[in-house]
């Protein structure tokens, strides 16, 4: 899998590769748009993390650029404004997602996971993972081939644990994942023990390994 | 006092004086002139009828002469006196008129004479109380016709002060970048009208730079922050890691996700001042705070709070009819459906901050085992929570960074935002404390 980071701020893409590496994504970097566009010109990407605001011209133009060329690469935008308008243009012109910094590396790294999902299995949304089946559109997880009966917070959770697996997830990344940025408004962590606790145990009846850990009260991670 | 009250006062008062000392001095004066000129008139009418007296002497004839005006009285008497000598008489005092008396002595033939002339000073007085009268009248109609005319002139003159003083009461430095006066025909209005053009200008141009500033600041601090969680998150990656490594890495990733919900929250206060919600919308208040309550389900579950949702009809203080005991019963099957709901047009995403700040706020400053109250009355949202036995300072609490609680995790922008919302759509806000409860009240 091909990545390519637009992004101009160097110890930010250098971080973000650092991360994707370890999914064994091949990354490449481009620190301005001139660089960007000669990139996206000559090769085809699984995924592009797109920053808009870059020192020699805007990111929304490179998306531009690939569309007009027809260029399937998926695009996440990741942008320092947040603003609902960025927000709507930048989907509009065909990005995939997008991510307000400062994002938290497990996020950005599902997001890719999903997109890459999405451009790669055109139809099929199925894959596995040692005894586990997840059927993204349906959002369904077998074990073994039984279907596991999750409710949606805890599949999602399952799906960004998977996403991250072998890396430590933190207790900040894990709420705002599963209840967006309202959960920044309370500092209890306490609802994400009680859903790891209900997945482990569901996951456990469904005779899976216990491949979740908690990693000293840091985060949670997903070790295979 | 009003300007113009306090220069007619002084005015008027002035004017009462000057006429309280004048009119009697002019009085008497004017007295004193008329005997003045009675006496010499009556020492011209001595020297005029001497003939006449020496006659009546000479001819012992006692009796009295006639002369229009005057009294005269001719008397032998016992020698000794001499000279002229002039007085009021008020020997009888039932005479209600005065008279002026000449009295002379003079010898004719060695014998003496006295001469008594008299006129009456009725006629005289009268007319001196009807100049005093006249004059007096005419004193006070002059001096309130200066009064009228200054009032009148003052208020014209003043003119341009109090549209100046209008203009600057409405003026709003967030709103208007200039301010524009209209030029007097006073100088000192047209320089003072300049000075606080300019003092207004000065003003826009400190708060719009320090508008960017925030904005620009907030916006350069979201790379550094998200390099920094990004390194954070590939310090916990890092092997070996043990446990008090993994607790500073916490410690940090803590910090720095109250930095960075700070820094939205700077952001997000810009973006109101700067008017950047424009997008407007038909929005639910039930619907929103359904969807808030259920959001936080867990967390008021957790302090087993008891959370009440009604509208004006079905609540009765104290009549626990419809509470949602939240650590039993989900918060999302409160049968909030027969509640009146009350929809605005607004933006959405404000909307839902303003509410979701107000209950989370509700929520977070509660106490365990406590109660939360929402009431949607009409167009008025209150909502009550138990929480700290005290009142909150009215003053303080809507201000930035003006914390109450201890709390490490409020960072005292909430309250701030929430105000910043209700006057940007025009509603009210205010707190209470009563019956124990804190009441935050929003009239849409």
């Amino acid at each position: 899998m091909k990545i390519l980071v637009i992004e101009d701020e160097e110890e930010l893409s250098k971080s973000i590769v650092a991360y994707l590496k370890a999914e064994s994504y091949v990354c490449e970097v481009a620190s301005d748009f001139k660089t960007a566009m000669e990139k996206t010109e000559s090769f085809d990407y699984d995924c592009i993390l797109l920053d808009i605001s870059l020192p020699d011209g805007n990111g929304l133009q490179v998306l531009k650029e690939l569309k007009a060329n027809n260029k399937t690469d998926g695009v996440i935008i990741i942008s320092a404004r947040d603003s609902m308008t960025d927000r709507i243009t930048g989907l509009n012109l065909g990005a995939d997602d997008y991510l307000s910094k400062p994002f938290h590396l497990p996020e950005l790294s599902a997001r890719i996971a999903a997109v890459i999902r999405r451009r790669r299995f055109d139809g099929s949304s199925v894959f596995t993972l040692n005894e586990f089946t997840f059927d993204t559109n349906a959002k369904i997880v077998k074990v073994s081939g039984k279907p596991v009966d999750l409710t949606r917070t805890e599949y999602d959770l399952l799906l960004y644990l998977v996403s991250n697996k072998n890396r430590v997830i933190s207790k900040n990344a894990i709420a705002e994942r599963i209840s967006g940025e309202e959960a920044e408004i309370f500092d209890n962590f306490d609802f994400i023990y009680a859903h790891i606790k209900n997945l482990k145990k569901k996951l456990a009846a469904a005779g899976s390994e216990d491949y979740i850990k908690a990693v000293y009260g840091m985060g949670y991670k997903f070790e295979i | 006092m009003q300007l113009l009250k306090k220069t007619i006062t002084s005015y008027f008062l002035f004017s009462v004086i000057i006429l309280l000392v004048a009119i009697p001095v002019f009085y008497f004066a004017l007295k004193r002139m008329m005997v003045a000129s009675v006496d010499e008139n009556l020492i011209a009418t001595k020297t005029r009828i001497m003939p006449q007296l020496l006659d009546a002497a000479a001819g012992n004839n006692e009796s009295n002469l006639h002369l229009p005006g005057y009294d005269v009285q001719l008397k032998k008497e016992q020698p000794g006196k001499k000279g002229d000598s002039l007085y009021n008489n008020e020997s009888n005092p039932q005479l209600s008129a005065p008279n002026r008396l000449l009295a002379s002595h003079f010898y004719i033939n060695q014998e003496s004479y006295r001469v008594e002339i008299k006129t009456s000073l009725v006629d005289r007085y009268l007319l001196i109380q009807r100049i005093v009268l006249v004059s007096a009248l005419l004193l006070v109609a002059l001096l309130l016709g200066l009064l009228l005319i200054n009032r009148m002139l003052t208020k014209k003159i003043w003119q341009p002060f109090y549209h100046t003083l209008k203009r600057l009461q409405e003026y709003r430095v967030d709103k208007q970048p200039v301010l524009k006066l209209e030029p007097s025909s006073v100088s000192e209005f047209n320089d003072l009208n300049k000075a606080i053009e300019q003092l207004a200008e000065r003003n826009y141009q400190v708060y719009s730079s320090q508008k960017e500033f925030t904005e620009n600041a907030s916006h350069e601090m979201q790379s550094p922050l998200a390099v920094f969680q990004s390194k954070l998150e590939l310090l916990m990656q890092t092997k070996p890691l043990n446990e008090d490594q993994a607790a500073l890495i916490t410690d940090l990733a803590n910090a720095s996700k109250r930095m960075v919900r700070l820094n939205k929250s700077l952001i997000l206060l810009t973006k109101i001042d700067n008017d950047q919600f424009l997008e407007k919308e038909t929005v639910s208040i039930k619907e929103t705070l359904q969807k808030l309550i259920q959001q936080y389900e867990f967390q008021i579950q957790q302090q087993s709070i008891h959370l009440h949702f009604s509208d004006a009809q079905d609540h009765l203080p104290g009549k626990p009819a419809s509470n949602i005991a939240a650590s039993n019963i989900a918060a999302s099957n409160i049968p909030a459906s027969n509640i009146k709901d009350l929809t605005v047009e607004a933006n959405k995403t404000l909307i839902e901050i303003l509410l979701s700040n107000l209950l989370s706020n509700a929520i977070r400053h509660n106490i365990p085992n406590g109660s939360i109250d929402i009431t949607l009355n009409g167009k008025e949202l209150t909502i009550r929570n138990s929480g700290r036995p005290s009142s909150l300072d009215p003053n303080r609490l809507f201000q930035r960074f003006q914390k109450e609680s201890p709390d490490a995790n409020s960072i005292g922008l909430g309250l701030e935002i929430v105000k910043k919302i209700t006057n940007l759509n025009h509603y009210s806000i205010q707190y209470r404390f009563e019956n124990k409860m804190h009441t935050f009240s929003v009239r849409f």
